[in-house]
Protein backbone atom coordinates (compact mmCIF):
# COMPACT_ATOMS: atom_id res chain seq x y z
CA UNK A 1 0.00 0.00 0.00
CA UNK A 2 1.33 3.45 -0.91
CA UNK A 3 2.47 5.65 1.56
CA UNK A 4 1.36 8.83 0.10
CA UNK A 5 1.57 11.08 -3.58
CA UNK A 6 4.55 12.99 -4.23
CA UNK A 7 3.91 16.77 -4.54
CA UNK A 8 3.08 16.62 -8.82
CA UNK A 9 0.75 13.50 -8.52
CA UNK A 10 -1.44 15.39 -6.04
CA UNK A 11 -0.86 18.47 -8.26
CA UNK A 12 -1.96 16.29 -11.25
CA UNK A 13 -5.23 15.46 -9.31
CA UNK A 14 -5.95 18.87 -7.72
CA UNK A 15 -6.12 19.23 -12.09
CA UNK A 16 -8.85 16.31 -12.23
CA UNK A 17 -10.78 17.79 -9.46
CA UNK A 18 -10.54 21.48 -11.10
CA UNK A 19 -11.52 20.01 -14.50
CA UNK A 20 -14.71 17.37 -13.49
CA UNK A 21 -15.73 21.18 -11.37
CA UNK A 22 -16.79 23.54 -14.39
CA UNK A 23 -17.57 19.82 -16.82
CA UNK A 24 -20.03 18.85 -13.66
CA UNK A 25 -21.53 21.91 -13.65
CA UNK A 26 -21.68 23.09 -16.95
CA UNK A 27 -19.65 26.06 -16.61
CA UNK A 28 -19.88 28.29 -19.27
CA UNK A 29 -16.88 29.64 -21.30
CA UNK A 30 -18.79 32.94 -21.71
CA UNK A 31 -19.23 33.35 -17.85
CA UNK A 32 -15.28 33.69 -16.91
CA UNK A 33 -15.43 36.52 -19.64
CA UNK A 34 -14.86 39.03 -16.54
CA UNK A 35 -11.70 37.50 -15.65
CA UNK A 36 -9.85 38.43 -19.15
CA UNK A 37 -10.33 42.17 -17.42
CA UNK A 38 -7.37 43.75 -16.33
CA UNK A 39 -9.75 45.86 -13.84
CA UNK A 40 -11.31 42.67 -12.30
CA UNK A 41 -7.65 40.85 -11.08
CA UNK A 42 -6.69 44.75 -9.96
CA UNK A 43 -10.52 44.68 -7.78
CA UNK A 44 -9.25 41.25 -6.57
CA UNK A 45 -5.93 41.62 -6.19
CA UNK A 46 -6.60 44.63 -3.54
CA UNK A 47 -8.87 41.99 -1.75
CA UNK A 48 -6.20 39.67 -1.60
CA UNK A 49 -3.50 42.16 -0.17
CA UNK A 50 -6.27 42.94 2.48
CA UNK A 51 -6.52 39.26 3.34
CA UNK A 52 -3.04 39.05 3.66
CA UNK A 53 -2.71 41.79 5.26
CA UNK A 54 -5.30 40.99 8.52
CA UNK A 55 -3.95 37.81 8.75
CA UNK A 56 -0.38 39.05 9.13
CA UNK A 57 -1.38 41.34 11.76
CA UNK A 58 -2.89 38.82 13.64
CA UNK A 59 -0.30 35.88 13.58
CA UNK A 60 2.00 38.43 14.48
CA UNK A 61 0.30 40.30 17.13
CA UNK A 62 -0.69 36.36 18.16
CA UNK A 63 3.12 35.28 19.10
CA UNK A 64 3.42 37.57 22.41
CA UNK A 65 0.06 36.52 23.47
CA UNK A 66 0.87 32.80 22.59
CA UNK A 67 3.78 33.62 24.67
CA UNK A 68 1.38 34.47 27.46
CA UNK A 69 -0.55 31.69 27.32
CA UNK A 70 2.23 29.22 26.81
CA UNK A 71 4.14 30.19 29.86
CA UNK A 72 1.20 30.76 32.03
CA UNK A 73 0.32 27.01 31.43
CA UNK A 74 3.31 25.66 31.34
CA UNK A 75 4.70 27.10 34.69
CA UNK A 76 2.33 30.01 35.96
CA UNK A 77 1.04 30.20 39.39
CA UNK A 78 -2.53 28.46 39.69
CA UNK A 79 -4.21 32.53 40.05
CA UNK A 80 -2.76 32.45 36.52
CA UNK A 81 -2.87 29.17 34.92
CA UNK A 82 -6.18 28.24 35.64
CA UNK A 83 -7.69 30.98 34.19
CA UNK A 84 -5.96 31.00 31.04
CA UNK A 85 -6.43 27.47 30.61
CA UNK A 86 -10.55 28.27 30.84
CA UNK A 87 -9.55 30.70 28.31
CA UNK A 88 -7.61 29.18 25.79
CA UNK A 89 -9.54 25.59 26.26
CA UNK A 90 -12.82 28.30 25.82
CA UNK A 91 -11.61 30.20 22.60
CA UNK A 92 -10.41 27.16 20.63
CA UNK A 93 -13.98 25.31 21.75
CA UNK A 94 -16.29 28.41 20.47
CA UNK A 95 -17.04 28.83 16.63
CA UNK A 96 -15.07 31.92 15.12
CA UNK A 97 -17.89 33.09 13.26
CA UNK A 98 -19.85 33.99 16.66
CA UNK A 99 -16.67 35.12 18.07
CA UNK A 100 -16.20 37.75 15.44
CA UNK A 101 -19.63 38.98 15.51
CA UNK A 102 -19.60 39.51 19.26
CA UNK A 103 -16.30 41.20 19.00
CA UNK A 104 -17.98 43.22 16.43
CA UNK A 105 -20.79 44.38 18.63
CA UNK A 106 -18.93 45.19 21.68
CA UNK A 107 -15.94 46.75 19.68
CA UNK A 108 -18.52 49.14 18.01
CA UNK A 109 -20.13 50.04 20.97
CA UNK A 110 -16.66 50.73 22.83
CA UNK A 111 -15.78 52.65 19.40
CA UNK A 112 -18.97 54.88 19.36
CA UNK A 113 -18.26 55.44 22.80
CA UNK A 114 -14.95 56.43 23.29
CA UNK A 115 -15.34 58.35 19.51
CA UNK A 116 -12.61 55.86 18.29
CA UNK A 117 -13.54 55.62 14.67
CA UNK A 118 -11.06 52.59 13.56
CA UNK A 119 -12.90 50.22 16.36
CA UNK A 120 -16.33 50.91 14.63
CA UNK A 121 -15.50 49.30 11.52
CA UNK A 122 -15.42 45.22 10.73
CA UNK A 123 -11.85 45.46 10.10
CA UNK A 124 -11.07 45.91 13.88
CA UNK A 125 -13.39 42.88 15.07
CA UNK A 126 -11.86 40.54 12.22
CA UNK A 127 -8.29 41.14 13.47
CA UNK A 128 -9.03 40.57 17.00
CA UNK A 129 -10.83 37.74 16.40
CA UNK A 130 -8.38 36.28 14.82
CA UNK A 131 -5.59 37.78 16.50
CA UNK A 132 -7.44 35.95 19.90
CA UNK A 133 -8.15 32.75 18.13
CA UNK A 134 -4.30 32.37 16.25
CA UNK A 135 -3.10 33.35 20.16
CA UNK A 136 -4.89 30.54 21.93
CA UNK A 137 -3.69 27.81 18.92
CA UNK A 138 -0.09 28.84 18.70
CA UNK A 139 -0.04 29.49 22.55
CA UNK A 140 -0.75 25.43 22.60
CA UNK A 141 1.85 24.63 19.53
CA UNK A 142 4.36 26.83 21.49
CA UNK A 143 3.33 24.71 24.64
CA UNK A 144 3.73 21.41 22.95
CA UNK A 145 7.07 22.48 21.41
CA UNK A 146 8.66 23.49 25.17
CA UNK A 147 7.34 20.19 26.42
CA UNK A 148 9.14 18.14 23.29
CA UNK A 149 12.16 19.93 24.49
CA UNK A 150 14.68 17.05 26.00
CA UNK A 151 14.64 17.68 29.89
CA UNK A 152 18.50 17.91 30.03
CA UNK A 153 18.11 21.38 28.30
CA UNK A 154 16.50 22.01 31.39
CA UNK A 155 19.09 20.65 33.59
CA UNK A 156 21.80 21.91 31.80
CA UNK A 157 20.93 25.21 32.03
CA UNK A 158 19.88 24.95 35.82
CA UNK A 159 23.85 23.51 36.63
CA UNK A 160 24.93 26.49 35.18
CA UNK A 161 23.36 28.76 37.17
CA UNK A 162 20.23 30.01 35.42
CA UNK A 163 17.61 31.11 37.16
CA UNK A 164 14.05 29.76 35.71
CA UNK A 165 13.21 33.43 33.95
CA UNK A 166 16.79 32.78 32.35
CA UNK A 167 16.92 29.23 31.23
CA UNK A 168 12.97 29.85 29.76
CA UNK A 169 14.44 32.95 27.96
CA UNK A 170 17.71 32.42 26.71
CA UNK A 171 17.21 28.06 26.49
CA UNK A 172 14.26 26.91 25.74
CA UNK A 173 11.85 29.81 24.56
CA UNK A 174 14.03 29.66 21.38
CA UNK A 175 14.49 26.22 20.85
CA UNK A 176 10.93 25.89 21.40
CA UNK A 177 10.49 28.55 18.65
CA UNK A 178 12.48 26.63 15.88
CA UNK A 179 9.91 23.83 16.86
CA UNK A 180 6.85 25.33 16.52
CA UNK A 181 7.87 27.30 13.02
CA UNK A 182 6.22 24.67 11.14
CA UNK A 183 3.06 24.55 12.86
CA UNK A 184 2.81 28.85 13.04
CA UNK A 185 3.25 28.64 9.10
CA UNK A 186 0.32 25.92 8.94
CA UNK A 187 -1.38 28.41 11.08
CA UNK A 188 -1.23 31.24 8.39
CA UNK A 189 -2.70 29.16 6.00
CA UNK A 190 -5.79 28.66 8.24
CA UNK A 191 -5.88 32.50 9.02
CA UNK A 192 -5.75 33.38 5.32
CA UNK A 193 -9.06 30.86 5.41
CA UNK A 194 -10.95 32.18 8.05
CA UNK A 195 -10.44 35.92 6.95
CA UNK A 196 -12.98 35.35 4.68
CA UNK A 197 -15.49 35.07 7.89
CA UNK A 198 -15.12 38.68 7.91
CA UNK A 199 -17.26 38.73 4.92
CA UNK A 200 -19.92 38.38 7.12
CA UNK A 201 -19.53 41.44 9.07
CA UNK A 202 -18.71 42.99 6.34
CA UNK A 203 -14.55 43.30 5.86
CA UNK A 204 -14.29 43.89 1.92
CA UNK A 205 -11.46 41.10 1.64
CA UNK A 206 -11.11 38.77 -1.47
CA UNK A 207 -14.19 36.73 -1.09
CA UNK A 208 -16.45 39.03 0.14
CA UNK A 209 -14.96 41.26 -3.20
CA UNK A 210 -15.74 37.68 -5.14
CA UNK A 211 -19.18 38.05 -4.22
CA UNK A 212 -19.30 41.72 -5.16
CA UNK A 213 -18.24 40.80 -8.98
CA UNK A 214 -20.67 37.75 -9.44
CA UNK A 215 -24.00 39.81 -7.74
CA UNK A 216 -23.00 42.30 -10.83
CA UNK A 217 -22.00 39.78 -13.56
CA UNK A 218 -24.61 36.77 -12.30
CA UNK A 219 -21.98 33.72 -12.22
CA UNK A 220 -21.55 32.92 -8.98
CA UNK A 221 -20.22 29.90 -10.02
CA UNK A 222 -17.76 30.75 -12.05
CA UNK A 223 -16.93 33.68 -9.98
CA UNK A 224 -16.53 31.70 -7.08
CA UNK A 225 -14.51 28.53 -9.01
CA UNK A 226 -12.05 31.20 -9.75
CA UNK A 227 -11.61 32.31 -5.84
CA UNK A 228 -11.57 29.60 -4.61
CA UNK A 229 -8.28 28.58 -6.87
CA UNK A 230 -6.64 31.70 -5.96
CA UNK A 231 -7.20 30.38 -2.19
CA UNK A 232 -5.70 27.17 -2.82
CA UNK A 233 -2.79 28.54 -4.92
CA UNK A 234 -2.00 30.55 -1.75
CA UNK A 235 -2.50 27.55 0.99
CA UNK A 236 -1.15 25.25 -1.10
CA UNK A 237 2.14 26.92 -1.27
CA UNK A 238 1.92 27.65 2.17
CA UNK A 239 1.63 23.64 3.19
CA UNK A 240 4.74 23.51 0.73
CA UNK A 241 6.23 26.04 2.94
CA UNK A 242 5.66 24.37 5.99
CA UNK A 243 6.53 20.40 5.29
CA UNK A 244 9.96 22.31 3.69
CA UNK A 245 10.92 23.72 7.30
CA UNK A 246 9.47 20.79 8.73
CA UNK A 247 12.88 19.02 6.66
CA UNK A 248 15.26 21.30 7.06
CA UNK A 249 15.12 21.57 10.78
CA UNK A 250 15.05 18.10 11.04
CA UNK A 251 12.21 17.13 12.99
CA UNK A 252 9.19 15.55 12.71
CA UNK A 253 5.63 16.80 14.49
CA UNK A 254 5.29 12.91 15.14
CA UNK A 255 8.52 12.74 17.23
CA UNK A 256 7.02 14.86 20.09
CA UNK B 1 -38.85 40.09 22.90
CA UNK B 2 -38.62 38.63 26.80
CA UNK B 3 -35.80 36.05 28.15
CA UNK B 4 -38.31 33.42 27.35
CA UNK B 5 -38.67 34.20 23.91
CA UNK B 6 -35.01 34.32 23.17
CA UNK B 7 -33.95 30.91 24.65
CA UNK B 8 -37.01 29.57 22.40
CA UNK B 9 -35.26 30.77 19.39
CA UNK B 10 -31.74 29.59 21.19
CA UNK B 11 -32.81 26.24 21.61
CA UNK B 12 -34.30 26.08 18.54
CA UNK B 13 -31.06 27.07 16.96
CA UNK B 14 -29.25 24.85 18.95
CA UNK B 15 -31.49 21.98 17.88
CA UNK B 16 -30.86 22.89 13.68
CA UNK B 17 -27.13 23.15 14.49
CA UNK B 18 -27.41 19.39 16.02
CA UNK B 19 -29.24 18.28 13.41
CA UNK B 20 -27.00 19.67 10.59
CA UNK B 21 -23.66 18.35 12.27
CA UNK B 22 -24.91 15.10 12.00
CA UNK B 23 -26.70 14.89 8.41
CA UNK B 24 -23.49 16.98 7.04
CA UNK B 25 -21.15 14.42 8.97
CA UNK B 26 -23.39 11.40 7.86
CA UNK B 27 -22.54 12.67 4.05
CA UNK B 28 -19.10 13.35 4.95
CA UNK B 29 -18.31 9.86 6.67
CA UNK B 30 -20.10 8.20 3.58
CA UNK B 31 -17.70 10.72 0.91
CA UNK B 32 -14.67 10.54 3.07
CA UNK B 33 -14.54 7.05 3.14
CA UNK B 34 -14.71 6.32 -0.40
CA UNK B 35 -12.34 9.18 -1.04
CA UNK B 36 -10.11 7.96 1.66
CA UNK B 37 -9.88 4.19 0.24
CA UNK B 38 -9.37 5.68 -3.74
CA UNK B 39 -5.95 7.19 -1.54
CA UNK B 40 -4.92 3.73 -1.81
CA UNK B 41 -6.16 2.20 -4.92
CA UNK B 42 -4.08 0.42 -6.92
CA UNK B 43 -5.13 2.72 -9.80
CA UNK B 44 -2.76 5.78 -9.85
CA UNK B 45 -5.24 8.29 -11.61
CA UNK B 46 -7.62 7.67 -8.73
CA UNK B 47 -5.14 7.90 -5.85
CA UNK B 48 -4.01 10.64 -7.78
CA UNK B 49 -7.97 11.85 -8.19
CA UNK B 50 -8.33 11.56 -4.15
CA UNK B 51 -5.13 13.53 -2.90
CA UNK B 52 -6.14 16.30 -4.95
CA UNK B 53 -9.12 16.46 -3.72
CA UNK B 54 -8.37 16.05 0.10
CA UNK B 55 -5.38 18.87 -1.30
CA UNK B 56 -8.21 21.28 -2.89
CA UNK B 57 -10.91 21.49 -0.01
CA UNK B 58 -8.23 21.40 2.96
CA UNK B 59 -6.68 25.08 0.97
CA UNK B 60 -9.98 26.66 0.52
CA UNK B 61 -12.14 28.31 3.00
CA UNK B 62 -15.68 26.46 3.36
CA UNK B 63 -17.59 29.63 2.84
CA UNK B 64 -17.14 29.95 -1.30
CA UNK B 65 -18.12 26.19 -0.98
CA UNK B 66 -21.87 26.89 1.06
CA UNK B 67 -22.59 29.75 -1.52
CA UNK B 68 -21.44 27.53 -4.25
CA UNK B 69 -24.01 25.00 -3.51
CA UNK B 70 -26.78 27.72 -2.47
CA UNK B 71 -26.32 29.97 -5.19
CA UNK B 72 -24.37 28.80 -7.98
CA UNK B 73 -25.88 25.39 -8.39
CA UNK B 74 -29.56 26.17 -9.52
CA UNK B 75 -27.80 28.29 -11.89
CA UNK B 76 -27.09 24.60 -13.22
CA UNK B 77 -30.60 23.50 -12.64
CA UNK B 78 -29.57 21.76 -9.97
CA UNK B 79 -32.22 23.06 -6.89
CA UNK B 80 -31.66 21.40 -3.17
CA UNK B 81 -35.72 21.94 -1.58
CA UNK B 82 -33.86 24.10 1.31
CA UNK B 83 -30.94 26.22 2.88
CA UNK B 84 -30.65 23.65 5.41
CA UNK B 85 -30.38 20.66 2.19
CA UNK B 86 -27.53 23.20 0.51
CA UNK B 87 -25.45 23.68 3.85
CA UNK B 88 -25.58 19.69 4.60
CA UNK B 89 -23.83 19.33 0.79
CA UNK B 90 -21.57 21.59 1.01
CA UNK B 91 -20.50 20.92 4.29
CA UNK B 92 -20.64 16.86 3.41
CA UNK B 93 -18.11 17.65 0.89
CA UNK B 94 -15.65 19.66 2.75
CA UNK B 95 -15.63 17.68 5.83
CA UNK B 96 -14.92 14.46 2.87
CA UNK B 97 -12.38 16.09 2.63
CA UNK B 98 -11.00 15.70 6.51
CA UNK B 99 -12.75 12.56 7.18
CA UNK B 100 -10.41 10.84 3.71
CA UNK B 101 -7.45 11.80 5.20
CA UNK B 102 -8.27 9.94 9.40
CA UNK B 103 -9.49 6.66 6.80
CA UNK B 104 -6.34 6.53 4.61
CA UNK B 105 -3.98 7.16 7.82
CA UNK B 106 -6.32 4.34 9.74
CA UNK B 107 -5.81 2.38 6.41
CA UNK B 108 -1.96 2.57 6.53
CA UNK B 109 -2.08 1.90 10.03
CA UNK B 110 -3.41 -1.79 9.38
CA UNK B 111 -0.39 -3.98 9.56
CA UNK B 112 1.12 -5.04 6.40
CA UNK B 113 0.93 -8.67 7.20
CA UNK B 114 -2.81 -8.34 6.94
CA UNK B 115 -2.75 -6.97 3.40
CA UNK B 116 -0.48 -9.65 2.39
CA UNK B 117 -2.45 -12.44 3.93
CA UNK B 118 -6.21 -10.83 2.44
CA UNK B 119 -4.47 -10.63 -0.90
CA UNK B 120 -3.03 -14.27 -0.57
CA UNK B 121 -6.35 -15.61 0.07
CA UNK B 122 -7.23 -14.15 -3.56
CA UNK B 123 -9.59 -10.98 -2.35
CA UNK B 124 -9.97 -8.69 -4.41
CA UNK B 125 -9.04 -5.22 -3.36
CA UNK B 126 -12.41 -3.68 -2.41
CA UNK B 127 -12.71 -7.18 -0.29
CA UNK B 128 -9.75 -6.90 1.34
CA UNK B 129 -10.95 -2.81 2.32
CA UNK B 130 -14.45 -3.79 3.51
CA UNK B 131 -13.63 -7.22 5.34
CA UNK B 132 -9.85 -7.20 6.86
CA UNK B 133 -8.49 -3.37 6.77
CA UNK B 134 -11.48 -1.07 8.20
CA UNK B 135 -13.29 -3.20 10.66
CA UNK B 136 -9.56 -3.08 11.85
CA UNK B 137 -8.79 0.34 11.00
CA UNK B 138 -12.42 1.48 12.48
CA UNK B 139 -10.97 1.19 16.24
CA UNK B 140 -7.79 3.66 15.08
CA UNK B 141 -9.92 6.35 13.46
CA UNK B 142 -12.36 7.40 16.61
CA UNK B 143 -11.03 9.29 17.91
CA UNK B 144 -9.46 11.44 15.17
CA UNK B 145 -12.93 11.48 13.71
CA UNK B 146 -14.68 13.16 16.63
CA UNK B 147 -12.15 15.29 16.18
CA UNK B 148 -13.34 16.27 12.80
CA UNK B 149 -16.94 16.19 13.71
CA UNK B 150 -16.27 18.86 16.81
CA UNK B 151 -14.65 21.24 13.89
CA UNK B 152 -17.70 20.72 11.54
CA UNK B 153 -20.18 21.34 14.81
CA UNK B 154 -18.05 24.62 14.72
CA UNK B 155 -18.19 24.85 11.26
CA UNK B 156 -22.31 25.00 10.67
CA UNK B 157 -22.20 28.49 12.01
CA UNK B 158 -21.05 29.64 8.82
CA UNK B 159 -24.25 27.96 7.47
CA UNK B 160 -25.49 31.08 8.74
CA UNK B 161 -24.62 33.22 5.94
CA UNK B 162 -27.04 31.05 3.87
CA UNK B 163 -29.61 31.10 5.69
CA UNK B 164 -30.03 28.39 7.71
CA UNK B 165 -31.83 29.27 11.28
CA UNK B 166 -29.16 27.44 13.26
CA UNK B 167 -27.84 28.72 16.57
CA UNK B 168 -25.46 31.56 15.36
CA UNK B 169 -28.37 32.52 12.94
CA UNK B 170 -30.81 32.34 15.66
CA UNK B 171 -28.40 34.39 18.30
CA UNK B 172 -28.12 37.10 15.79
CA UNK B 173 -31.80 37.16 14.76
CA UNK B 174 -32.58 37.76 18.41
CA UNK B 175 -29.82 40.61 18.85
CA UNK B 176 -31.18 42.31 16.12
CA UNK B 177 -34.58 42.41 18.05
CA UNK B 178 -33.90 43.17 21.45
CA UNK B 179 -30.05 45.08 20.90
CA UNK B 180 -28.61 43.33 24.25
CA UNK B 181 -25.89 41.11 23.51
CA UNK B 182 -26.25 38.23 26.23
CA UNK B 183 -27.83 36.27 23.72
CA UNK B 184 -24.61 36.00 21.86
CA UNK B 185 -23.12 34.62 25.06
CA UNK B 186 -25.51 32.63 25.91
CA UNK B 187 -25.07 31.11 22.61
CA UNK B 188 -21.54 30.57 23.15
CA UNK B 189 -22.03 28.43 26.30
CA UNK B 190 -24.60 25.96 24.23
CA UNK B 191 -21.73 25.71 21.48
CA UNK B 192 -19.62 24.77 24.73
CA UNK B 193 -22.11 22.33 25.89
CA UNK B 194 -21.43 20.61 22.19
CA UNK B 195 -18.01 21.02 21.59
CA UNK B 196 -16.33 20.37 24.99
CA UNK B 197 -17.82 17.40 26.11
CA UNK B 198 -17.27 15.79 22.41
CA UNK B 199 -13.50 17.01 23.10
CA UNK B 200 -13.59 15.85 26.62
CA UNK B 201 -14.52 11.98 24.56
CA UNK B 202 -12.18 12.29 22.07
CA UNK B 203 -9.11 13.18 24.67
CA UNK B 204 -10.09 9.65 27.00
CA UNK B 205 -10.62 7.29 24.09
CA UNK B 206 -7.03 8.60 22.52
CA UNK B 207 -5.80 8.00 26.21
CA UNK B 208 -7.46 4.73 26.28
CA UNK B 209 -6.13 3.27 22.43
CA UNK B 210 -2.82 4.58 23.69
CA UNK B 211 -2.63 2.18 26.26
CA UNK B 212 -4.33 -0.65 24.65
CA UNK B 213 -1.94 -0.20 21.21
Amino acid sequence: MQASERPWQTLVGVGIVLLLIPLAFRMEPARFQPFAQGSTWRFLALGLALTLEASAIAILASIPLAVLFALARHSGPPWLRYPVIVVVEGIRALPLLGLMFYLFLRLSALGRQMGLDALTRPDAAVIAALWLYTGAVNGEALRAAILSLPRGQWEAARALGLTYSQAMRLVILPQAFRRALPPLVAQFATLVKDTSLGAIIGFIELYRRGVILFQGERNPMETLYVISILYFLINYSLGRLASMLEHRLGFHPGLR
Amino acid sequence: MNPADVWHHLLLGLWTTLRLSTASMGVALALGTLIGVLRVAPVPVLRWFAAGYVEFFRDIPLLPVLVFVYSGLPKAGIRLPTSFDSAVAGLGVYTAAFVAEVVRAGLQSVHKGQIEAALSLGMSFLQMIRLVLLPQAFRMMIPPLGTVFIALVKNTSIASAIAVEELLYQAEFVIGRTFADWPMLVAFFLYLVITVPLSGLVNFLERRLRILL
